[in-house]
């Protein structure tokens, strides 16, 4: 869930068209239109979720961030779907539905599931539909891309854009030869691993 | 209560605010935490007296700084580096956090000036990472005429920025493109245990590689899919690949104490660098965590300018006493009271899922915002700590932060300063307090928690170096045995 209060707005004397905005929108919500000296960037509102992205990477001081006169909620309610689809995608990625993904915004696994389950097939959808990863915008890439995977979509990069490059190894996929060979210089994997199962198992047995 | 015969000193006066689109306008702070009545300052020394002499603050100023960097740079072989290769000296925002940033700022330029004299080289580049905020660099860069003295050639990079993939053992991660666009890298960072809430000490001289330097893929890795105590692998993974490797020459490293700048290290090796800095941070900053650690109760006053998580006492933040319900040195412990992985782990209603999860340091009964900046997921502290912020202006700040956009939720707002001590002393039903801004070599707190601390000083010195320190070691396979000690460095 995550509470709109913001919206990116464009100076068109700022502006020169060089498209950093668009390379790093998690909502692909703003564009740049127009050939050559008339390249303008333009935020479509009904998509921008105010995260800032754009603003902090324009060079040229050409967007900033105003107060919307009203604020909405954008969500999913996980609920609203087969809760018991939703925990086999949680577990299936190794993540428990209750588990927070975005520490900015405060979504649990359960709502990317649910965004998933009612056909959001990319992570810039899933944006847009929850919110996630439109706080602080580096963080939550990885259980997105996860749960992503465990629905069996493989989502593309935007192509030409920085938003995501690709799904990264968790726990799970570290050898067993990296596990022993750094296990005495303080990386506790093994311990790790009996951590993140204990918490999946509360799910299996149907919660704490 | 017997205490030893400290007079308490006036409070240390921290540095004046700094504008940043991060935080309030510094016209709005006009009442700091030492300006109230009763706090009187604890001279971090006098806690305990091993900790060595400052370069930094010292009678020679700045240029000891800059002394010490060439000195530790004489050890150091440039030899790879040719007349006319690229080098960027990779740097971080968390540097010129450490008082003031001058020290920080006078390292870098030192480097470069080295290298350049060393190698024949001009080609020299500065790039500096960020966190979550993603222009706190070129701020930076900014005040401390980085850019000029780069020659143009001094830029702030962020993770959201254009990536290069990296292969690594464990498979591939990915790297801030501009951070690599050169022949060599040098490693630019500082010693301080900062997040050890996240790495736990584990290869912390390495952590830039999964972070500073790192895309969002990378940062995703190291704080949702490695775990507690194995998410400092990605930098590890990211360092030891043959894509870092072909580039690699040196480290430098501005080494602070929990009193001021200690001294300045280099090592072509970095893992030998991250060696000897465990040792002293684990012997230093050990102390004063373990010492914190064992507040019964305060009130914690935040007023520095950096966001929540970032704001100084003694040279720990307060994510690391958030944190400090178990000893985050510890590897036994798997979760501290604050992490990421910690926070991900309450569920609805904000129960834990497992029981495992330990709460928040339950010493601190509230939290007062005097200064703090946005740029940080903060919602969680003021979900666990009643807080209270100081100012419409403070609380605006959060308001318009899209890290925090529902944090004054579940925080209130007082008018000014004393009147939110008067209610948090209500609520904590407590007289200790401990102020975070970053006053350099002390700790600012209340009279009552001054005798607190001189009180349990000693027992903790013993404590972490007898006990402590060696098991710190010993799950890290570092040598305690035979190390010649900071000052050597």
């Amino acid at each position: 869930m995550r509470v709109v209060n913001m919206y990116a707005e464009v100076d068109p004397e700022k502006c020169t068209g060089c498209r950093v905005c668009e390379k790093v929108c998690p909502t692909i919500s703003i564009k740049v239109v127009g050939e050559k000296k008339e390249k303008l960037a333009v935020v479509d509102l009904n998509t921008c979720v105010g995260c800032g992205a754009c603003v902090e990477r324009c060079q040229f001081e050409a967007v900033v961030l105003k107060t919307l006169d009203e604020s909405r909620i954008i969500s999913v309610n996980p609920h609203s779907v087969d809760e018991e689809k939703v925990s086999e995608l949680c577990i299936k990625a190794r993540l428990h539905p209750e588990q927070i993904i975005c520490y900015c915004t405060g979504t649990r696994a359960e709502e990317v599931a649910a965004a998933i389950l009612m056909g959001a097939s990319s992570p810039e959808e899933i944006s847009r539909m929850t919110g996630v990863r439109t706080g602080c915008k580096v963080e939550c890439i990885q259980p997105i891309l996860r749960l992503l995977k465990a629905a069996g979509i493989e989502p593309k990069p935007i192509e030409g854009g920085w938003q995501w490059y690709g799904i990264t190894p968790t726990i799970w996929d570290i050898p067993e030869d990296v596990i022993k060979k750094y296990s005495a210089r303080g990386f506790y994997f093994e311990e790790d691993r009996a951590l993140f199962k204990k918490l999946l198992d509360t799910v299996k047995a149907g919660g704490e | 209560m017997i205490t030893r015969n400290i007079k308490f000193n006036q409070p240390v006066k921290p540095l004046p605010p700094k504008p940043s689109r991060y935080g309030p306008d510094p016209e709005y702070i006009k009442t700091r935490g030492c300006d109230l009545e009763n706090i009187v300052s604890v001279n971090v020394r006098e806690l305990f007296p091993d900790i060595p002499e400052n370069i930094y603050p010292s009678e020679k100023g700045i240029k000891a700084v800059r002394d010490a960097t060439v000195a530790a740079l004489e050890k150091v072989d440039m030899s790879m580096i040719k007349p006319g290769d690229s080098v960027n000296v990779l740097g971080s925002h968390h540097g010129f956090t450490i008082l003031g940033g001058e020290p920080y700022a006078e390292m870098l330029k030192t480097i470069k000036d080295v290298i350049m004299e060393k190698t024949g080289t001009e080609n020299i580049r500065l790039r500096v990472g960020v966190g979550l905020r993603f222009r706190e660099s070129d701020e930076y860069i900014k005040r401390f005429g980085l850019d000029e003295y780069f020659n143009k050639r001094a830029i702030g990079v962020a993770p959201i920025d254009e990536g290069i993939p990296i292969e690594t053992e464990i498979g591939t991660l990915y790297g801030i493109k501009r951070c690599y666009d050169a022949d060599w890298i040098v490693h630019a960072h500082n010693s301080d245990v900062r997040e050890i809430h996240f790495h736990r000490h584990v290869d912390r001289a390495v952590k830039p590689f999964g972070m500073s330097y790192a895309r969002i893929e990378t940062r995703s890795t190291y704080h949702q899919n490695l775990g507690p105590r194995g998410a400092n692998f990605v930098a590890r993974a990211i360092f030891n690949s043959e894509f870092v490797q072909k580039k690699w020459t040196f480290a430098t490293f501005l080494k602070p104490t929990p009193a001021g700048i200690a001294s300045v290290d280099a090592d072509n090796d970095l893992f030998a660098l991250d060696e000897r800095l465990s040792i002293d941070n684990f012997r230093y900053y050990g102390k004063i965590l373990t010492l914190l650690s064992h507040i019964d109760e305060c009130i914690a006053v935040l007023d520095f300018q950096a966001p929540i998580p970032y704001v100084f006492s003694a040279g720990m933040i307060f994510a690391n006493f958030s944190a400090a319900s178990i000893d985050v040195f510890d590897l036994d412990y798997p979760l501290p009271g604050y992490t990421w992985y910690t926070e991900a782990f309450y569920g609805e209603g904000d129960r834990p899922l497992i029981p495992d999860i330990p709460p928040v340091n339950p010493a601190i009964k509230a939290m007062v915002i005097n200064y703090a900046w946005g740029g940080y997921p903060s919602v969680f502290w003021a979900k666990m700590i009643p807080t209270i912020v100081v100012g419409e202006w403070q609380a605006e700040v959060f308001r318009r932060d899209p890290q925090n956009v529902e944090f004054m939720k579940h925080a209130v707002v007082a008018d000014d300063l004393p009147t939110a001590i008067e209610f948090a002393m209500k609520i904590a039903d407590t007289d200790k307090i401990i102020i975070f801004d970053g006053a350099p070599g002390a700790i600012n707190v209340s009279e009552s928690l001054a005798e607190e601390l001189v009180e349990k000083a000693p027992d903790v010195d013993r404590e972490v170096e007898q006990k402590l320190l060696p098991k710190w070691c010993r799950q890290r396979g570092i040598k305690l045995e035979g190390y010649a000690g900071a000052e050597a460095h």
